[in-house]
């Protein structure tokens, strides 16, 4: 194989991978996964092969709990780490899982990531 | 009469050569001392043979030949493809980082197995897990272990055999723990964490040095690691607690299965609920142990070694990347 072939494809391959990470669409629109009830605001995420949605935005300055979803889930996704709460466990394969974050401050996200660290979730306050 | 000869040395590509050589030319019964200068590729020998020098070099050569190394009165010039090789190892070595990614990314392997984790379907989830973002990790780890091990050819088949093992006692065993102590004892992330980084540094180094960087000036590895290095090649117990290892490395499916094995209430199904996962993940591993061994001897060896070079320090940089921000270092990169 020729030199230069090989470094052409060289960087061909290299931008392949740089897209594999950095791209992916977002299949949520933020915000419909955010609910109040009883003047509590619950965000909802599904935790099975990565977090789903990954970037959520809901209010700060109330009571907020996460509610986190899995379905047959065996992947990373299912050890949960959410640093700003203490939080850290290994989610039940299928169910549903409480966590409270407490009350919010505008502008200080939370953040959750896998205990491999591949995947994570970032959730924004706002005011 | 005690009289000194230097040969000069091929195939001394790592700091254990020089014990490796060393060990076995004093092992002749006519040579009183034996002494590798790596840098300058030469081998000193003090004998009382009054043999002539080339036969010497000849007779030793037999010696260490199954090990890959020649010796030679006159310098042998090394031909210098390593050019050649590199630049088509690089897109093979890439090509598979991609196909690794490509087929987590694509969520095929994310279907979810319903119901209770029976041994079965503890095995399917191992078979799931040894192609999976897992495979980073420890896949990574036994490929550049593997590959390392073959390129300084030292029993690997034995090796390899004693590290799978090791890997199915200690699931076997800590899933009958797991199943009798009945409840979490502590699954540390942190501790999990840190395992996966020095495991993704392993990684990188071992992917450098396959990869010839630090060839040049004979740097192997720092004396530490590569005492350990050659530890895991020359005994028994290293490879073993290597593949015992593997058990607490941060693996997703590992911990699931870990946490099934804890509410799995009884030892014996613990136990069988782990066996069946690392029998699960044993294929693809002994593939990729067994199938660097294979490569290793064959004549595509040079190439095979680059390339999985390139392999291995992909997969240490995307775990240690993902390790540190498991660990909260820094932010998460990319959501594989």
């Amino acid at each position: 194989m020729n030199k230069t072939v090989s470094i052409i494809i060289t960087l061909g391959l290299v931008v392949a991978l740089g897209v594999i990470f950095i791209g992916g669409e977002e299949k949520t629109p933020a915000g419909n996964n955010v609910a109040i009830k009883d003047g509590i605001q619950y965000i909802t995420i599904d935790a099975k092969g990565g977090y789903s949605p990954r970037v959520s935005r809901a209010k700060a300055g109330i009571p907020t709990k996460l509610i986190m979803k899995t379905n047959g889930t065996y992947d990373c996704s299912a050890s949960l780490l959410v640093r700003s709460a203490q939080f850290q466990q290994i989610l039940p394969q299928t169910g549903e899982t409480e966590i409270d974050i407490g009350i919010p401050k505008a502008g200080v996200p939370v953040q959750g990531v896998c205990g491999m660290g591949m995947y994570s979730f970032q959730i924004n306050f706002e005011s | 009469m005690l009289k000194k000869y230097t040969f000069h040395v091929t195939g001394t590509h790592c700091a254990s050569c020089k014990i490796l050589i060393e060990d076995i030319l004093k092992e002749q019964d006519f040579i009183k001392s034996a002494e590798v200068d790596l840098k300058k590729e030469t081998v000193s020998i003090e004998t009382e043979s009054g043999r002539d020098i080339s036969e010497l070099a000849r007779t030793l050569t037999d010696k260490i030949k199954p090990n890959g190394y020649v010796l030679s009165v006159q310098k042998i010039m090394e031909e210098n493809k390593s050019d050649d090789t590199i630049w088509k190892a690089v897109p093979i070595g890439l090509g598979f980082l991609i196909i690794f990614f490509i087929l987590q990314k694509s969520g095929i392997l994310n279907f979810g197995i319903g119901g209770a984790i029976t041994p079965t379907t503890g095995f399917i989830i191992g078979l799931i897990a040894s192609v999976s973002s897992c495979l980073a990790v420890v896949g990574g780890l036994v490929l550049s272990l593997s590959a390392k091990i073959s390129e300084d050819n030292v029993s690997d088949t034995k090796t390899f055999m004693l590290f799978h093992f090791g890997r199915l006692a200690s699931f076997a065993l800590l899933g009958g723990v797991l199943g009798a102590v009945g409840n979490a004892i502590g699954i540390n992330f942190t501790f999990s964490a840190i395992l996966g980084i020095i495991a993704s540094v392993v990684m990188l180094l071992l992917g450098l040095n396959l990869l010839g960087i630090f060839a040049k000036n004979r740097v192997a590895l720092p004396a530490g690691i590569f005492n350990f290095f050659r530890k895991i090649e020359h005994k028994t117990f290293a490879p073993l607690l290597v593949g015992f290892g593997t058990f607490f490395l941060p693996c997703g499916f590992t911990q699931s299965m870990q946490v099934a094995a804890l509410g799995s209430g009884s030892p014996m199904s613990g136990f069988l609920i782990m066996s069946a996962f690392a029998l699960g993940t044993l294929p693809m591993l002994a593939l990729l142990s067994f199938g660097s061994a294979s490569f290793a001897h064959s004549k595509h060896a040079p190439f095979f070694f680059k390339s999985a070079g390139v392999v291995v320090v992909g997969l240490g940089i995307f775990a240690l990347l993902a390790g540190l921000a498991g660990l909260g270092i820094i932010n998460p990169i990319f959501n594989i």
